[in-house]
């Protein structure tokens, strides 16, 4: 992250100290504002972790790595039951971090202050109640576990451990977002009427190839996002993150979620829908439409706000109004024509340019739209760790996603509409 | 009272204002989307800002080998260099290079010299249309074809067309308030009356246009931006000399066809008044003035 942008971020969350989005809605931004203090020395330094160094995981690693020097923390340890990928992770640390294929082994062993967890989603579970109960603070890629029970005794773990857990919705930590909220909260698109999202590829979503297709033992290991025993498809690994961003928008989690769901054009032995299409009731009669598809791509991917002066749409950091003012000239023009009187109107004239960038009539929302918001999120993360606790609210906001993942999920292959059992009522 | 529908949208870099009277909403929506839609067909094929334009890539592509064209772009750049002939060069889309050396300070002799090695290699005559073929290529890798003194206007033709096909026989579109379309009569009869805004006095006009299925076009060699101030871009080149038109001085343009008015209020910013009349001479009905802004005071000539 460039300095400039990094100053003008900081910038940012200093002016919005104290206001409600910062004490309520986006509490964790404070912690830019008020980091923890630590020492540069070797004695100060924290140990750090990885599970999970596939694809994801290696790009954590590459926000680490920018961030170690900064705040005296150091991945001392990588661990991947995929040999290929560990020894890979090792080359990237300058082979000074140590390898391991069993998570358990390098926990006991390192004496980890943090890890980070970027495993299958099935696999979560397990490995952040682990870490927890050896006093390990954990930050865990969303969505959080593969079942409901599971996700439930992470944050029962969590609570127990009075560690830090924090999920990988990395859009929490967008400035984009920490302005559009704000905007939100003041009523610049008036009352919320509904919110719509969708996220829309065209591809056929195999990450690997050459696992001998689709049923085979390593194409199981390897693309397990198609298996059902390991993930609920495009719903968690998609969907979540515009889940929680719906929750946060709006304040609140569903009372239900409605849907359905098919494998219409990539039927290659995959147990994940390919398409499906949601509805969210909440509070207040709003309804939060969403849709996914691997077939086509034209609509993109985008989270929007409707609101009854405006449109917010969160992905492409524009603001757009229903009812922008008339220049002058055209309401003349309309005046005389309501008054059924036939008026010269000087309408006419040098070509009328914007002050800022337009796009399609809207205006953005934040300039820090190229902002690496998974790199905030680390620095965060680690300053949590180092304060020894972090905001509940940015943990129930991972909670709250995962828990509707799932139960928008039940409702595609149910059909009924869900609602949210007891048990995992917080 | 009459009901209007009216509603916006942005393109091309100003804003597009459609104001449909006396028909039933759901319908102006409809044309008002379909409008919408064809302006953005056009801005996505003529711009010079999107990469994946017919425009860009013949901008990237025609120095090196000829581009061959799809009907509708031929067409355009048929007209263009007719019009270019017409005008005896003073509507010439080439020349972008030029006013981006203008926007820098040039006052060294090494700037003068690489004044004119853009000069040589700028201008219409550096381009090659093949009817038959339906390419164009260029003769040096500095052409750059800019449509920005057209674009409009074409778009407005294309609504028209639009309009008429859709048998709407009131509107009042103005495109960035520098190209109006006029359809019809205004509700409460007779023509429609568009005032020429006077900028040295905000809120009245120099001249009055009465159109009624006509267009009024207007070139100026500044801008209007939202505090009203005016602002010369230099974005207006002289193709005699290579040089901008320095003085406060906008053209205004009526005419049947909005991409006429269009084109010939670009050109005759830069043209002599015999030019004007002389061009004027060739088509009917063609209303041409221009504003002269000096210390205050707009000085206006009738053609």
């Amino acid at each position: 992250m460039n300095s400039i942008n990094r100053r003008k971020f900081l910038e940012l969350t200093a002016s919005m100290a104290g206001t409600s989005i910062m004490t309520t809605t986006m509490p964790w931004f404070n912690i830019f504002n008020n980091p923890a203090s630590h020492g540069k020395g070797a004695s100060d330094q924290l140990r750090v972790g990885m599970i999970g160094v596939g694809s994801r995981g290696r790009s954590l690693y590459w926000n680490l790595f920018e961030l170690e020097e900064e705040l005296n923390f150091d991945v001392v340890a990588v661990c991947d039951n995929y040999e290929p990928h560990y020894e890979r992770a090792v080359g990237l640390t300058g082979g000074e971090a140590n390898g391991y294929l069993d998570y358990r082994e390098m926990i006991e062993k390192e004496d980890l202050d943090a890890v980070v967890i970027a495993t299958p989603l099935h696999e979560h579970a397990q490995q952040t109640i682990d870490c927890l109960n050896a006093g390990i603070h954990v930050f865990c890629e969303k969505s959080m576990a593969r079942t409901l029970d599971d996700v439930k005794g992470m944050y029962d773990a969590y609570k127990e451990s009075g560690k830090v857990m924090l999920i990988g919705h990395q859009r929490l930590f967008n400035p984009v977002y920490l302005e559009a909220m704000d905007r939100i909260q003041r009523g610049d698109i008036g009352p919320i009427t509904m919110m719509r999202g969708w996220w829309h590829r065209n591809t056929d979503w195999v990450f690997y190839t050459g696992t001998g297709g689709r049923g085979t033992a390593l194409d199981r290991q390897r693309n397990w996002r198609f298996y059902d025993d390991y993930s609920a498809g495009m719903i968690s690994e998609l969907g979540s993150h515009h889940f929680q961003v719906a929750n946060w928008v709006l304040g609140n989690q569903p009372l239900s979620v409605m849907g359905s769901g098919s494998i219409n054009h990539f039927d290659d032995g995959r147990e994940v829908w390919d398409n499906f299409s949601l509805v969210f009731k909440y509070p207040e009669k709003i309804h939060f439409s969403y849709d996914c598809i691997t077939s086509n791509k034209h609509n993109g991917m985008q989270v929007q706000v409707l609101g009854n002066e405006g449109t917010i749409e969160l992905e492409s950091n524009m603001q757009f109004e229903e009812f922008p003012a008339e220049p002058p000239s055209i309401q003349s023009l309309l005046q005389s024509i309501e008054e059924d009187e036939n008026q010269v109107v000087p309408i006419g004239g040098a070509t009328w340019i914007p002050d800022a960038p337009i796009r399609l009539g809207g205006s953005y929302i934040s300039p820090d739209y190229e902002l690496n918001d998974t790199l905030l999120y680390l620095e965060a993360f680690i300053n949590f760790v180092r304060k020894g606790e972090a905001p509940e609210k940015l943990t129930r906001e991972g909670y709250d996603a995962s828990i509707w993942t799932l139960l928008a999920e039940e409702a595609t292959k149910t059909g009924k509409e869900v609602t949210l059992p007891e048990k995992y009522r917080l | 009272m009459s009901n209007v529908y009216h509603n916006r949208f942005y393109a091309m870099g100003t804003r597009f204002h459609a104001l449909l009277p006396g028909i039933e909403e759901t319908q102006a929506e409809r044309v008002f989307y379909r409008i919408k839609m064809e302006v953005e067909r056009i801005e996505s094929k003529i711009s010079r800002f999107l990469p994946d334009s017919d425009l860009s890539k013949i901008n990237r592509t025609a120095a090196k080998e000829p581009v061959v064209m799809d009907a509708e772009m031929a067409d355009i750049l048929s007209a263009c260099q007719y019009c270019w002939d017409l005008t005896d060069g003073a509507f010439d889309s080439t020349l972008r290079p030029l006013m981006e050396y203008w926007k820098k300070d040039h006052e060294d002799s090494a700037g003068e010299k690489e004044f004119v090695s853009i000069k040589e290699k700028a201008g219409f005559h550096h381009l090659k249309l093949d009817s038959s073929l339906r390419t164009i290529s260029f003769d040096n890798d500095q052409v750059e074809l800019d449509l920005g003194g057209f674009g409009k206007g074409y778009a407005l033709e294309k609504v028209k067309e639009l309009l008429n096909d859709s048998s709407i026989d009131q509107a009042f579109i103005s495109f960035g308030e520098s190209s109006i379309l006029a359809i019809g009569n205004h509700p409460a009869g007779d023509k429609w009356r568009i005032g020429m805004n006077n900028y040295a006095e905000p809120g009245n006009s120099v001249h009055e246009f009465q159109v009624n299925n006509g267009s009024v076009s207007t070139s100026s060699n500044f801008f209007l931006d939202d505090d009203g101030k005016l602002r010369n871009h230099r974005h207006v080149i002289d193709p005699k000399t290579g040089k901008p038109h320095e003085p406060f001085t906008s053209v205004s343009v009526s005419a049947e066809s909005p991409v006429l008015a269009e084109m010939m209020s670009t050109a005759f910013l830069v043209s002599s008044d015999e030019k004007i009349k002389e061009v004027m001479n060739h088509y009917d009905n063609l209303e041409v003035i221009r504003v002269h802004y000096e210390s205050g005071i707009a000085k206006v000539t009738q053609f």
